[in-house]
């Protein structure tokens, strides 16, 4: 179980990363901290000409409390996040999600930036960051731009990322003390990835409930949040819950169904409670 | 090919290898340290665990290249380490390993949870062991090994 | 305890720490990857990437072909006559490559080999295999439809063997006052030992001999497959089993790809290498499980049970394994149904079906834990059908001590022990009051709460009589030691047995100090070298302490009787009046160590008695004095919480009420029964490769194949009674196999306990999170 043959590159900062992005183009693989790409590569089900390690890269580990908001790096790791090294705009949220992702010495190296790059449907981060409202800052060879996670996010391992575009961290919006969060996943064993990953995030004035694993990417519930926000309570919201779920479910699966709604409606609860 | 250079339980080691070699093969075929054992190779068993500049590394999910300039530290290099001292003493007291193949995972990933927390309850312990699989022992000597462990060193760090 | 503590008996029974422990604490073990010899080159394997297909050609890319082999480059390899003997049992000619056709996803094609095993996999996905696909053959019970497609030309069906194994009353059955028919499946698996399997290779020029490395649980039995394969004489084969990393089964029996590497050895003129990956561990490593069950138990209205009938399929997959293929699974399953109950009839139709999944062999506990999973559910089925605790169901029918020794309706027989007070044991342990009461009081919303229990017997020991009822291609009726006492009085034993993980070196030790006299330190127990060892079988089916164990004792005191007898001449006293103690031969007040008895029996012979020959050495085969085997059992008792809405299942406690005899090393009893109670959550909760309707096996990582770790497994709590087996030496009772027999039972029987308020039944493994729940909904009427 060995990869196929690479070329591997380690730029020191991120121009010269672009640079090889650029010469590169389709053909190169960014990799940060490998831990979902190099089993992939290791099993040879992904195959790419040339790695290009971010790893070298201290410009992507920055963090920045802006007050209102806060930026994190895309090369800051989930247990840097699980360990309270950065700063926190999330009442505790992503330091939960982090704990959760994987086992530690995956923590160690795997980064948010990978994981929403990456872009699996029962990946944490994806879903986290949705609920949060958190956007992306992108660096290409058109310059900077910044889109929100609903519009990064695409398919199954598909984002709305250009050709030789690096994504560089995230801003996320500070919630307010009394805002409520939950993170509710449900998995195999502890470890593995989620079956269900239901994430709430609710204030006095808006509420997000975003669902991981159902479908193609993490999704934001629509309806479920707006209802949420309006104030009804668990039993109004069962039912637009179920609709919510069925209508990104790929395909009618009433276990499934069941088990998304579970891990929706325990979310919910936790951030009424 | 590239040429790797970086420090090896204390050594300074500078090889040329092939992009594609993972930190595991690097160790056990370049270096010819064996106690970084191969149990799956995708990240999901943990017999692979090292120390990459004092992080928690599965070696396996790593390419050797990827840590120029890093401090590798494998089950050789622990030396008079006291914590893996305890750890080792307490494994053999509590039967903590059979076949001994995750053995040397176990014990790197149990000496990095005893660094990071020193006391421990069996539940965090058994979480931080969550990616490590025993196929042999059911746990029970490993998870009782680190609390024995943890109460041994538990006075020096009064 | 310490080095130092021991029973007053001496070192029987005492929980000595492990001598194998240093090397594996300090990185210093060896398994067969770790082994370095210049020039190794690796090899990788093509493999075919459908179920079944006729095979019309295997390209060899282009500029590599003297680094391809396929089975034509081997014309003088012979095929192994595999499985039982018998002309009922239909032969399925395995060979080290596909030839002719493929008939499972990751059968070996071609060997690649390149001076790494990156490139020999570069090479092996270079290799163009030509296939006609066939229709797969994926449902074992389908399999037998007189339309199913067939995996060999010539069967008249898909059957290896068919057998109905009946005994007893069975007219009384059909007209029974209950009858309760059930369907059980009990999936597929792998046996997931840690370290792969991998095999070394290369010919010694010196020794004009084959050397072979390889990781296996018997490697004198394996050198007599691969002489016969190769066409070599044995003493041109040496095998050495370095540290094994697990074998559970599954490293016993010889393999295509081993034979391949050795027949590849023969050609090159450097050491080949091949390290089994996980994913071809998960896909063409020994599979195992894989019943499906269809019965019915038939029984008085008061419970007690009156028999069982119906039908076993067992799915063998493609390939019988040398030796002894997968016949056993069937036979077992069947025989072991009736359990430790008291069983007036029994018949039951056996089906050992060929099907294009990899090869089925042997996994801990052999066909038991699917035979207990089947019959320990039945009786809790029964017992909600007649509203009784289960518990006392199996008070009813279980056999008591004063039946013993009990001849089952299946013929085994059950030697010593007392079940009933085991049972009692592990219901106190858990207090059926205490749950009773917590599931009365649970409130809608809460997690469901259940007990299940389970009762088994596990045969050990079985020699040549049970062996050759079962037709098996080699007979392991006996093992040898050596045991040489060195001219210092340090003792060397050499054992056929194969430690992979067992504890063997200090179990064998404390047997052997026990007989001499000594401290096991100084004595070191040598296995894994067919240049060095006795002949033996390996260890496999609970063996080595009853069959090792014995030898390493007799032969010991054989030794020790004449290290007295030069002792007391040396002393020059009556060998009636001296006795050995600790390391001396005592006369009185006179005493005479044993490395000046060694000294003198080594190198100074001209101090023994007159016409004693020289040596302290001595080999000695044994077998139990009767060789239907002793039956080690114990009771399970589980209680689980279930979240309905999920279906997730946590286990909140795990008790166990055990039996194996005299306990050598009380604590490498305990770690095999924590041990094997793991691979049984393994098997009862989260284990399975499934296969699609093409064959595609759908778990071959780690990622879809979910191992229990620490947060899965409890610490189960462990009470032992000691009734010695009255036929082996120091009446032990092998205990390997025993705790991965009955936790799939006791699981589904704690999981359908807590839903017994709507009757959900729950007879399929792993009890996934969505099987449960889908049990759930249908027993509600809501069918999903």
């Amino acid at each position: 179980m060995k990869p196929a043959p690479f070329a591997y590159q380690r730029p020191s900062d991120l121009e010269a990363a672009l640079a090889a992005l650029a010469a590169r183009q389709d053909s190169a693989s960014l990799i940060a901290g490998g831990q979902s790409l190099v089993p992939l590569l290791n099993l040879r089900m992904t195959l790419c000409d040339a790695l290009i390690d971010l790893g070298a890269i201290a410009e992507l580990r920055a963090t920045r409390d802006m007050g209102a908001r806060i930026f994190i790096g895309a090369g800051v790791t989930h247990a840097m996040i699980e360990d309270g090294l950065v700063p926190d705009a999330s009442n505790g949220l992503m330091r939960k999600a982090a704990a959760h992702i994987a086992y530690r010495a995956v923590r160690c190296h795997g980064t948010i930036g990978g994981s929403v790059a990456m872009a699996d449907p029962a990946a944490d981060w994806p879903c986290v960051l949705l609920a949060l409202g958190a956007t992306a800052l992108l660096r290409g060879p058109a310059g900077d731009r910044i889109v929100d996670m609903d519009a990064l996010l695409v398919g199954t391992y598909e984002t709305s990322l250009q050709p030789g575009e690096i994504i560089l961290g995230f801003e996320i919006d500070r919630l307010p003390t009394s805002a409520r969060t939950a993170y509710v996943k449900s998995n195999r064993k502890t470890g593995a990835f989620a079956t269900s990953l239901a994430v709430a995030v609710k204030t006095d004035t808006f509420a997000r409930v975003t669902l991981g694993a159902a479908s193609t990417r993490a999704r934001i519930l629509q309806a479920t949040s707006a209802a949420l926000a309006a104030g009804q309570d668990l039993a109004t919201l069962e039912p637009i819950i179920a609709r919510d779920v069925t209508s990104i479910m790929p395909q009618p699966d009433a276990y499934l169904q069941n088990l998304h709604e579970t891990c929706v409606r325990r979310a919910i609860a936790e951030v009424l409670a | 090919m590239t040429t790797l250079t970086l420090k090896v339980n204390g050594n300074d080691i500078s090889r040329e290898i092939e992009d594609r070699t993972s930190l595991a093969d690097f160790l056990r075929e370049d270096c010819g340290l064996t106690a970084t054992h191969l149990g799956c190779e995708h990240g999901a068993c943990g017999a692979c665990s090292v120390l990459v500049d004092d992080r928690l590394t599965r070696s396996c999910l790593k390419f050797a290249v990827m840590c120029e300039g890093a401090n590798v530290q494998t089950l050789e290099g622990f030396g008079t380490d006291p914590l893996m001292h305890a750890l080792r003493e307490a494994f053999h007291e509590a039967h903590a390993l059979q076949c001994g193949f995750c053995t040397t995972g176990m014990l790197i990933t149990a000496r990095d949870l005893l660094a990071r927390i020193p006391n421990p309850t069996e539940a965090i312990i058994r979480d931080a062991l969550a990616g490590n699989i025993c196929r042999c022992t059911g746990y029970a000597g490993i998870v009782h090994a680190i609390e024995l462990a943890a109460t041994k060193l538990a006075p020096e760090k009064a | 305890m310490g080095a130092d503590a021991h029973s007053s008996d001496g070192w029987i029974g005492a929980s000595l720490l492990r001598k194998e422990d240093a090397r594996h604490l300090a990185g210093k073990a060896m398994f067969v990857a770790d082994v370095r010899l210049p020039g190794m080159q690796d090899i990788a394997f093509a493999r075919s990437q459908i179920a079944h297909g006729r095979l019309n050609g295997v390209s060899k890319p282009s500029g590599y072909e003297a680094q391809v082999f396929t089975i034509d480059d081997f014309s003088s390899l012979q095929v192994l006559e595999a499985g039982p003997e018998l002309d009922a049992f239909r032969q399925s000619p395995y060979p080290a490559l596909a030839s002719g056709k493929v008939r499972y996803v990751g059968q070996a094609v071609a060997a690649c080999v390149a001076p790494t095993r990156a490139r020999a996999e570069d090479i092996a996905d270079l290799v163009a295999i030509d296939c006609d696909e066939l229709p797969a053959v994926v449902d074992a019970i389908a399999a037998m439809s007189p339309t199913s497609a067939r995996l060999f030309e010539g069967w008249p069906d898909n059957a290896y063997i068919t057998r109905t194994i009946g005994a007893g009353e069975i007219p009384l059955m059909k007209d029974a006052p209950v009858r309760l028919h059930r369907k059980f499946r009990m999936n597929r698996q792998a046996t997931v030992s840690l370290e792969t399997r991998g095999c070394v290779a290369y010919w010694d020029a010196r020794l004009d001999e084959l050397l072979v490395y390889l990781s296996t649980q018997g490697g004198h039995v394996m050198r007599l497959g691969l002489a016969r394969a190769l066409g070599l004489p044995e003493n041109q084969i040496r095998v050495i089993a370095p540290d094994v990393g697990g074998g559970f089964g599954g490293k016993n029996r010889l393999l295509p790809e081993e034979i391949a590497v050795c027949a590849i050895a023969l050609k090159v003129d450097h050491p080949v290498r091949w390290i089994e990956d996980r994913r071809e561990h998960l896909l063409a490593s020994v599979h195992c499980r894989d019943h499906h069950y269809d019965l019915t138990i038939c029984a008085e209205r008061d419970g007690t049970i009156i028999g069982i009938e119906g039908d076993v399929h067992i799915d063998a997959g493609a390939y019988a394994l040398w030796p002894t293929g997968s016949f056993m699974e069937a036979s077992m399953a069947a025989g072991n149904l009736p359990g430790p109950y008291r069983v007036r009839a029994l018949n039951v139709n056996t089906y050992t079906v060929a099907t294009n999944k990899a090869p089925m062999g042997p996994y801990r506990g052999v066909a038991r834990p699917g035979a207990c999973f089947a019959i320990e559910r039945l009786v809790d089925e029964l017992a909600l059908h007649l509203g009784v605790e289960p518990y006392a169901l199996r008070k009813l029918n279980l056999v008591t001590r004063e039946e013993m020794p009990y001849t089952t309706i299946a013929g085994l027989k059950l030697d010593t022990g007392d079940y009933h007070d085991a049972l009692d044991t592990a219901a106190k342990m858990v207090d059926i009051a205490a749950i009773r009461s917590r599931q009365s009081a649970r409130k809608p919303g809460e997690k469901r709460i259940g007990v299940g229990f389970a009762v088994y017997t596990e045969q050990s020991g079985h020699g040549v009589v049970e062996w050759s009822k079962r037709k098996s291609r080699v007979v392991p009726g006996y093992e040898a030691a050596n045991v040489r006492m060195l001219p210092d009085g340090s003792v060397n034993i050499h054992v056929g047995v194969q430690n992979h993980g067992q504890g063997h070196e200090t179990t064998l030790a404390q047997i052997a100090a026990h007989e001499l006299g000594l401290h096991p330190a100084q004595i070191k127990i040598r296995y894994g070298d067919t240049a060095t060892t006795p002949f033996g079988f390996g260890t496999f089916a609970s063996r080595s302490i009853v069959f090792a164990g014995g030898a390493v004792g007799t032969t010991s005191r054989k030794l020790a009787e004449k290290i007295r007898l030069i002792g007391a001449h040396l002393l020059q006293a009556d060998p009636k009046s001296v006795h050995i103690d600790n390391g001396t031969v005592v006369s009185g007040a006179g005493s005479v160590s044993f490395s000046e008895i060694a000294l003198a029996a080594n190198v100074r012979q001209e101090m023994l008695p007159a016409g004693m020959e020289p040596t302290l050495e001595m080999t000695g085969t044994y077998e139990p004095k009767e060789s239907a085997g002793v039956f080690s059992y114990g009771a399970h008792a589980v209680i689980v919480s279930v979240d309905e809405d999920t279906g997730r299942v946590e286990i909140l406690d795990y008790a166990v009420a055990e039996d194996c005899g005299t306990m050598i090393n009380p604590m490498i009893v305990d770690g095999q029964v924590q041990g094997g109670i793991a691979q049984g959550i393994g098997t009862g909760l989260f284990e399975e490769i499934p296969f699609d309707a093409a064959g595609q096996p759908l778990a071959t990582t780690f990622a879809d194949y979910i191992m229990p770790c620490a947060t899965e497994v409890p610490s189960v709590r462990i009470a032992h009674s000691t009734t010695p087996a009255l036929v082996t030496e120091y009446g032990v009772k092998g205990v390997g196999e025993g705790g991965a027999i009955a936790p799939p039972a006791a699981l589904a029987n704690a999981v359908a306990d807590a839903f017994r308020d709507c009757k959900a039944s729950f007879n399929e493994t792993p009890l996934t999170p969505r099987r449960i729940w889908e049990a759930a909904q249908a027993a509600r009427g809501t069918a999903p």
